[in-house]
This record gives C-alpha cells, sequence and structure tokens, in this order.
C-alpha cells in the first residue's frame, strides 16, 4: 500500500529507480543498497530529485547531470567522521563530514516529506560511528513506508474507484437476497401502476366522455365503463400504496441489518487490531465509523439504491410513454431533461464550494468554544472575557453570513429550476393548443391530459438522479472510511498452531531482544535477562530509556524486531496471545474505568466471580472502606472513565480488579505516581498484598518504591545499562542508578 | 558531532552584540559561532518565523541549547551578517506557492497540485486543516508531512487559483 499512497498521491518514484540502483551498486563494487532516501531539493533549494543510498560499506550521492544522466560519487563508510543534520521550517540539510577541515563528503537538501527515510540513514550512520551494525533487509519497504507513513496516518487506503467501493458494499446485500428482490418487486411495482392512472385518465376522456357528450356513445354504457375505470384507478392505488408499505419496511429493516453487520464487523475488527493502530487514529474518529458512517450507509442501502435505480427506469419509461403518446410533445419534454440534470448536479458542486467555505468558519466558532469553555478559569483570572465575547461575536457573524449565501443559492435555484420545468408545460401547451383546436396533425384532448399528468411525474426522478452523484460520494466516503479500517491488518498475529501455558509459570526470558516502533530506529538493542517466577523487577532509567516498551513487548502488544521474548520457554509468538494475556495483568499510571458500577469494573476480568470474591479483593486493595462509603457502595456508578472516583481512589480499584483477576505476571506502570503521600502509602500496601507469589515488573520513577525489589533493570538508551538489587547498584560509584537515587535524595 | 573548539563555552547564552562574537561557515560546511571563550557548530532557529523572521534569531548547539540569541543581525560585522543571510535561506525555506492548480477532496484528506517557485508539488492535508493567516497578510499551509507552503498575496494570484481557493480563504 505505501508504494501505491507514494506513486497516486506525492508524485515522487516509489523506489529508486532501477538505473540508479545499478549505477550506485556499481559504483559500491556490486554490493546492495541497504537503504535510501530521495534529497528533493538541490543546493539552491529548488524542487530537483537526487538519491542517497547506504551499502554495506559505502555511501553514494547519485545527481542527474544537465543532459539527464546519472551522476554517481561513492565514498567509503569508514571516511565518515559525523554526521550532521540541519533541521529547517521545510528544508532539512544532512551533511556527511570526513576529515576535520575537509569539505563535507555528501550534503544533501530534503523537505519535510523526505525526513522519516533521512532519518534512517542518519540513525544507522551513528549507530555504526559508535561501533553498532544496524542492517536493513528491504530498503525498498523502508523508504516506501517512511515516505508514505504521513499520508498513510491520515487515510490508511488508497481510494479506490468509486463503482469497486460500491460493488463491496452492496455485497453485504448478499444474506438478504430474499428481501431485497421482494423491496425491488414493490419499488418496480409503484413505478408501473404510477404510469397507469394518467393513461386511464386519456382515455376515459377520449374512449367514454366526449364520446359520450357528442353522442357516440350510450350514457349508460359510458357510465359503466367510467365506473370501471374509476374503480380499477382505486384499486391501482391500493395496490400502489401497499407496494409502498412492503417497499418502505424491507428496505429499511434491511438497510438496517446491514448497518448492524457492518456495525459488528467492524467493532469486532477494532478489538482485534494492535495497539499501534490506536496511536495512529483519534478516538473520535473511529466512533464516527461505527455510528455515524454506518448510518449514513443504512440510508443509501435502504433507499439510495432503489430510489437511484427505478428513477432512472421511471425518468427511461416515462421517456417512451410520452414518445409514443405524441412523439413530437414528447420531444419538447424529454430533450431539455438532461439539461435539468446537470443544472442540479452542478447545483450540488457550487453548494459544495460554498458548504466548504462555511464549514472552515463554522471550526473558527468551535475553535473558540473549545478554547474558552474548558480555559474559563483561565479567561477569568486575566479578565479577558469582554475580549473573548468579541471574538465569538465576530466569529459568528461570519459564519451566520456564509450560511446565509448557501441559503440565497439553495433558494434561488429551485425556484429558478422549476420555472424552467414550467416553461417546458407552456412550452409543451404552445404547441399543443393549435392541434387541439385542429390545426395541423390532430391531437385528442385525453391524450393531451394524460401527457400532461405524466409530464409532472418528470419531476422527482430528475431531482433524484441530479442529487445521484453526491449521494453516491457521501456513501463511498463512508464505505471507504469503514473499509479502512476493516482492511487494517493487526500487527500482532497469533501463528497456525498457539500454545496454551496453563498455567504460566511466570518465567520471562528477553534473548538479545531489539525494537523498533519503525522498523529501523531501535528503541531496545540487544536486551538479555531472565526474571524466574516470583520475582519483583524494577525498571528504572532515564525517560526514552525503552521501559515501557520492555513491558509493551511482555504484554505482546508489539512483536520484536529481533532476538526474542519467552514465557517459561516459549516464544511469547508461539503463545495463544488472548489465553496468555488472561494470565497477565496491569496496573497503569492513570487507571481506566468502564462507565458503569464500582463492582462491575472489579470483575471486569472475571465476570463470574462472586460477591464475596469481589469484597475480599476490594479489601486487599485497601479499597473496601470508600467504596463502602459510596451513597450506593459497590453498585455505585463510577461515570465515564471512573470521574466520580478521585485519583487514589480508581487506582485502588483498578488494583481491586488486578488482584480479582489473579493473573501470573503484572506489571506496575507508575502506579503510585499521581496520587499524594498518604494515598501512596496505601496503594504500596495494596500492591504488597497484589505481587505476592508473582512475577512483577514495575516502572517508577520514585526509586524509593523499588527498593524492596529483587532486582532492578537500569535501561538508558534502549539498552540493560546495569541490573542487581538496590544494594548492589547503590554501591557502583560511577553508576547510573546511584546517580538517580542521590539525584531524588538531593530533590527531596 | 564534534565541535571545532574544545573551549569550553559559556555557560549562559550571550547576545550577540559583543564584538567578540563572530559567525562562519566552517570548511565542512557548519555554521560555526565564535564567543570569546570558544568556538561551536550552531544551528539557527527562527524566533518569530512569521512575525518577525529576520529578528531574534537563536543559535543552538547540536544538544539545542541557545548558545546565542542574535537580536539584529545588524549588529553583526559584514561577514557574519552574509554568513547568517545564508543560513536564514536555509533555516526558513518554505515552499511559495505562484499558481493552485487543483484542490480535490478524499476520505480523509484534501489533495493539492500547486506551483511554487521551486517546482510543481503535490501534496495532502487533513480535511479540517485550514490555511492559517499570517502576520503579513499572507496564507500557510501544512501538509500532513509537515511542509509549509506559503501563498504570499492569494487576492493577486491567477482567476483559476483565486476561484479554487475561495472556500479556503477570505
Amino acid at each position: 500500500m505505501d508504494r501505491q499512497i507514494i506513486s497516486r498521491y506525492l508524485g515522487q518514484p516509489s523506489e529508486l529507480p532501477a538505473a540508479v540502483r545499478s549505477r550506485i551498486e556499481e559504483s559500491f563494487g556490486g554490493e546492495p543498497v541497504q537503504l535510501y532516501g530521495l534529497a528533493d531539493l538541490d543546493h539552491t533549494l529548488q524542487l530537483k530529485e537526487s538519491w542517497l543510498a547506504l551499502g554495506p560499506s559505502h555511501v553514494a550521492l547519485a545527481r542527474p547531470d544537465a543532459k539527464g544522466s546519472w551522476h554517481v560519487r561513492a565514498v567509503e563508510r569508514s571516511h565518515i567522521r559525523a554526521v550532521q543534520d540541519a533541521p529547517g521550517l521545510s528544508a532539512n540539510t544532512l551533511s556527511l563530514l570526513g576529515a576535520p577541515n575537509d569539505p563535507p563528503l555528501a550534503v544533501v537538501r530534503y523537505t519535510q516529506r523526505q525526513r522519516g527515510a533521512f532519518e534512517n540513514i542518519r540513525f544507522v550512520l551513528e549507530e555504526a560511528l559508535h561501533g553498532r551494525t544496524v542492517t536493513s533487509d528491504d530498503a525498498d519497504r523502508v523508504y516506501a513506508e517512511a515516505v508514505a507513513r504521513p499520508v498513510r496516518d491520515a487515510q490508511a487506503l488508497v481510494a479506490n474507484r468509486r463503482t469497486a467501493v460500491i460493488l463491496r458494499l452492496l455485497a453485504y446485500l448478499k444474506p438478504y437476497r430474499t428481501q431485497l428482490t421482494l423491496g425491488f418487486s414493490a419499488a418496480a411495482v409503484i413505478t408501473l401502476v404510477s404510469l397507469v392512472p394518467p393513461y386511464l385518465a386519456g382515455y376515459v376522456i377520449d374512449q367514454v366522455v366526449r364520446p359520450a357528450q357528442t353522442g357516440g356513445l350510450d350514457r349508460t354504457v359510458a357510465s359503466r365503463i367510467a365506473w370501471m375505470a374509476v374503480s380499477a384507478m382505486a384499486v391501482l392505488f391500493v395496490v400502489r400504496e401497499a407496494a409502498a408499505l412492503v417497499r418502505l419496511r424491507l428496505m429499511s429493516v434491511l438497510g438496517e441489518l446491514v448497518a448492524r453487520d457492518l456495525r459488528a464487523e467492524l467493532y469486532e475488527h477494532i478489538q482485534r487490531l494492535s495497539l499501534a493502530f490506536f496511536s495512529r487514529k483519534k478516538t473520535g474518529s473511529l466512533i464516527t465509523r461505527v455510528t455515524a458512517d454506518t448510518d449514513r450507509l443504512w440510508d443509501f442501502l435502504a433507499f439510495g439504491v432503489v430510489d437511484v435505480s427505478l428513477s432512472v427506469v421511471m425518468l427511461l419509461g416515462l421517456s417512451v410513454v410520452l414518445l409514443v403518446l405524441d412523439w413530437r410533445l414528447g420531444l419538447v419534454m424529454t430533450v431539455p431533461v438532461p439539461l435539468f440534470i446537470y443544472a442540479i448536479y452542478w447545483h450540488g458542486e457550487s453548494l459544495q464550494r460554498l458548504f466548504i467555505r462555511a464549514w472552515r468558519k463554522w471550526s473558527r466558532v468551535t475553535d473558540v468554544l473549545s478554547d474558552t469553555i474548558p480555559g474559563i478559569r483561565v479567561v477569568k483570572a486575566f479578565n479577558q472575557e469582554g475580549r473573548e465575547i468579541v471574538r465569538f461575536d465576530e466569529r459568528n457573524d461570519d459564519v451566520t453570513d456564509e450560511f446565509n449565501r448557501i441559503h440565497r443559492t439553495w433558494t434561488t435555484f429551485w425556484p429558478a429550476l422549476m420555472f424552467f420545468v414550467h416553461a417546458t408545460t407552456v412550452l409543451v401547451w404552445m404547441f399543443a393548443l393549435p392541434r387541439l383546436l385542429g390545426e395541423g396533425s390532430a391531437l385528442s384532448a385525453g391524450v393531451f391530459v394524460s401527457f400532461l399528468l405524466y409530464a409532472t411525474m418528470f419531476i422527482n426522478p430528475i431531482e433524484m438522479i441530479g442529487q445521484m452523484a453526491r449521494t453516491m460520494n457521501r456513501a463511498t466516503s463512508s464505505a471507504h472510511r469503514v473499509f479502512e479500517v476493516l482492511d487494517s491488518k493487526p500487527e500482532v498475529q497469533d501463528g497456525p498452531a498457539p500454545v496454551r501455558l496453563t498455567p504460566v509459570q511466570g518465567r520471562v526470558t528477553f534473548e538479545n531482544v531489539t525494537f523498533a516502533y519503525d522498523g529501523v530506529r531501535q528503541v531496545l538493542r540487544s536486551i538479555s535477562f531472565d526474571v524466574a517466577p516470583g520475582e519483583l523487577i524494577g525498571l528504572v532509567g532515564p525517560s526514552g530509556g525503552g521501559k515501557s516498551t520492555v513491558v509493551n513487548l511482555i504484554a505482546r502488544f508489539y512483536d520484536v524486531s529481533g532476538g526474542s521474548v519467552k514465557i517459561d520457554g516459549v516464544d511469547v509468538r508461539a503463545l495463544d496471545t488472548g489465553h496468555y494475556r488472561e494470565q497477565l495483568g496491569m496496573v497503569l499510571q492513570d487507571p481506566y474505568l468502564f462507565h458503569g458500577t464500582v463492582l462491575e469494573n472489579i470483575r471486569y476480568g472475571l465476570p463470574d466471580a462472586s460477591l464475596g470474591e469481589a469484597i475480599a479483593a476490594a479489601k486487599a486493595a485497601n479499597a473496601h472502606d470508600f467504596i463502602c462509603k459510596l451513597g450506593q457502595g459497590y453498585d455505585t456508578m463510577v461515570g465515564e472513565r471512573g470521574h466520580t472516583l478521585s485519583g487514589g481512589e480508581r487506582q485502588r480499584v483498578s488494583i481491586a480488579r488486578a488482584i480479582l483477576h489473579n493473573p501470573r505476571i503484572l506489571i506496575l506502570d507508575e502506579a503510585t505516581s499521581s496520587v499524594d503521600t498518604e494515598t501512596e502509602r496505601e496503594i504500596q500496601e495494596a500492591l504488597e498484598r497484589l505481587i505476592a507469589g508473582r512475577t512483577v515488573f514495575a516502572i517508577a520513577h520514585r526509586l524509593s518504591t523499588l527498593r524492596r525489589a529483587s532486582r532492578l533493570f537500569v535501561l538508558e538508551d534502549g539498552k540493560l545499562a546495569e541490573s542487581g538489587t538496590h544494594r548492589e547498584l547503590l554501591g557502583k560509584h560511577d553508576g547510573i542508578y546511584r546517580r538517580l537515587y542521590e539525584l531524588q535524595l538531593q530533590l527531596q | 558531532m564534534e565541535q571545532t573548539s574544545t573551549t569550553e563555552l559559556p555557560a549562559h547564552p550571550v547576545k550577540a552584540r559583543a564584538p567578540a562574537f563572530s559567525l562562519r561557515r566552517a570548511v565542512d560546511g557548519r555554521l560555526v559561532a565564535m564567543t570569546a571563550t570558544g568556538s561551536v557548530a550552531v544551528r539557527l532557529r527562527q524566533c518569530f518565523p512569521w512575525s518577525e523572521p529576520r529578528m531574534h534569531l537563536s543559535l543552538r548547539d547540536e544538544d539545542d541549547n541557545e548558545i546565542a540569541l542574535i537580536e539584529d543581525p545588524a549588529s553583526l560585522d559584514p561577514d557574519s551578517q552574509r554568513t547568517l543571510e545564508d543560513a536564514l535561506a536555509e533555516a526558513g525555506f518554505v515552499l511559495e506557492v505562484t499558481h493552485v492548480l487543483d484542490i480535490d477532496e478524499e476520505v480523509e484528506i484534501r489533495h493539492w497540485t500547486v506551483e511554487t517557485k521551486q517546482g510543481r508539488r503535490t501534496f495532502q492535508t487533513h480535511l479540517d486543516d485550514w490555511p492559517r493567516l499570517l502576520p503579513s497578510g499572507g496564507r500557510l499551509i501544512r501538509d500532513v508531512g509537515g511542509d509549509l507552503y506559503h501563498l504570499a498575496d492569494p487576492k493577486h494570484m491567477d482567476k483559476r487559483s483565486r476561484e479554487l481557493l475561495w472556500a479556503f480563504v477570505d
């Protein structure tokens, strides 16, 4: 997909051109290109293409000469003394420096779009300067991923042709073929039946009324035929409305069923996706897809598909009937139809432009609201209420002007369109009247009446077809958004025969683990350790050292880039992930409680636990007392995300939840960092009960909380820099742990 | 990365008015600030890239510590001013849009095809990202990759560009 994104959207090569690659590899002495990036600015900061490529022992810069052929200059990587990057607003410069006081070995300039690819190159070169070798097995993939990532994060799909998306969407109707067929048949009946009354009207006038008036038909016979016609018309209307009932009910239910299926498939898929996906997508955007987008698709499937297709049939049918009734008048009526359809389409497109402008101005109004309502204390503290009111009023007036512009446009368009439609009817009258009065070819009053009645039926299908483009656009946009999620593959997947550890003993082994979120820049470098069941391991070190990544890998939220993580000697990738996570517990810095009662939250991982077990867990978590003081005890609703409880209370409920879950491996991620000292003491007590008999990995910035750890792992710059007990590490005079510990003591 | 000199640097950034302060381009291409206490490779950062792009320029070392703050380049010697001018051209570079050729919307992104002083460019923005009004009256568009596109004066662009931009600028 990355390559498709680059070639479709970014207007640059999706990989190193073959001719350039072969020239570069020639200059490398036959060695392969391992990494590369497109430098899209030249030294005068004009957009121009050149390539920087990295091989095992060389780096090459390929530039086109004036004639367009590629000039390649390669230097040995061993000559590189430093790599310097100078970021600017939109231009970045990467310089490869050689010996001091020598000109740089290579200088490339590039826009932010290429930054990911060049950061990969810089990382590999800098690692080499520190004696570490990082290689990439697929240069094309790494380049495509780095360049396409910003677009992919914004829209994880290459938009398909509209027809392909609609066809995929229509495939969801398959299980409901019977209802669909019945719904379509009912709609077809409505269309056909609608064509009969005007014909009957014409027939009664020409064949019954006029002959009866002129004495050509016996009045009794005429009356019988007329009443039969009226009865037929009544039956037709009954049939029509019965068909309408069938159609509306079947199609709306069918649309709802398809929307339900889509929502279920979407939600199930979202639950299976890896954490990496959620870091790319906003929560609001995902919620919209499950709710508003599926609702819009219901509308399209329930009514749009049938309405549009039957409108086409209706319009064609009407045109044929009119031309058959009277081809001259038929032409007068049908020739302007394509113009009307185009006018409605054009009007829709114009409105779209107006709506974008209004939407932009509307977002300026909501900006003020989302700034000042949450920040009202600051507004008041700085006495800025007056200024904010003026700011809001200006924007409010502005957006009102835009909406009024939209109203002026559509209120002008529709009467104008209807004027032209009626003008067509007037034209029909102008052509018809002389003929009705006996000039030219004859035209009967009945045919003319039928004709006029048919003419009024043109309006609806014209409007429907004119708006078809917008209906389709909206449906395909929603379908794209839904399919974008459905087509995302979870990065972490179980193998074909996953292993179940029953129960997990709790031995955790890291063997030469390396990990990079983006596949190149490693945040963990060759980390190895073996933790016995029941050990309490403290993970410490500066921010960005890799502590959270270690626990993410233990929980298998991500898979390692190199080496392996083993649980009881089995590679975590071979395990049944769901079953394994049932035996894993986490207590996080910001505990997440779900909307529901305290009891439901404590029993989240074990819904069948008895009330006694829930109370026992709450007591162990030092939570029982405060829960009993709540108005409705364990049945108290905690509100969205548990907002009715304090931070310390939420944390103790989350510990009770973990205790009840009874995990074999427990991860504590800054569990006490955001509470006061007294609450921390209570939480610490609870944690001590929780960790007994389990393998525990605890991340904490307050090092004093980890004194009881069996061992401490100090992670710095992605490496396991030190390990040992608190006492052992304090004994290291130049140790990182000792330095951090002393620093914290000073601050206290 | 190495510094051009091992001399200790001042603990606090200097105000770049002292006569001892100068800037030069090293042979290896790096921008080097020379103070009374030594020299160090620096990067240039504009404090106000849109409000006052040529004043209040921060010179920072490789760890992003401020080495000097140049309030007004005129306070420097002519050679340093020229060096600074070159560095400013790179640090403050953004793509200058001259014509808007097409704006199209897709599912989550808006596609722009523009002609810039630097060449033709296609880029994408989020649907809810709008051009930003600058103090100079121009507009600034930021694409999903972080590149910036400057429209100096949308009202004086060609008719087609103005039509396309109508929904996006006032």
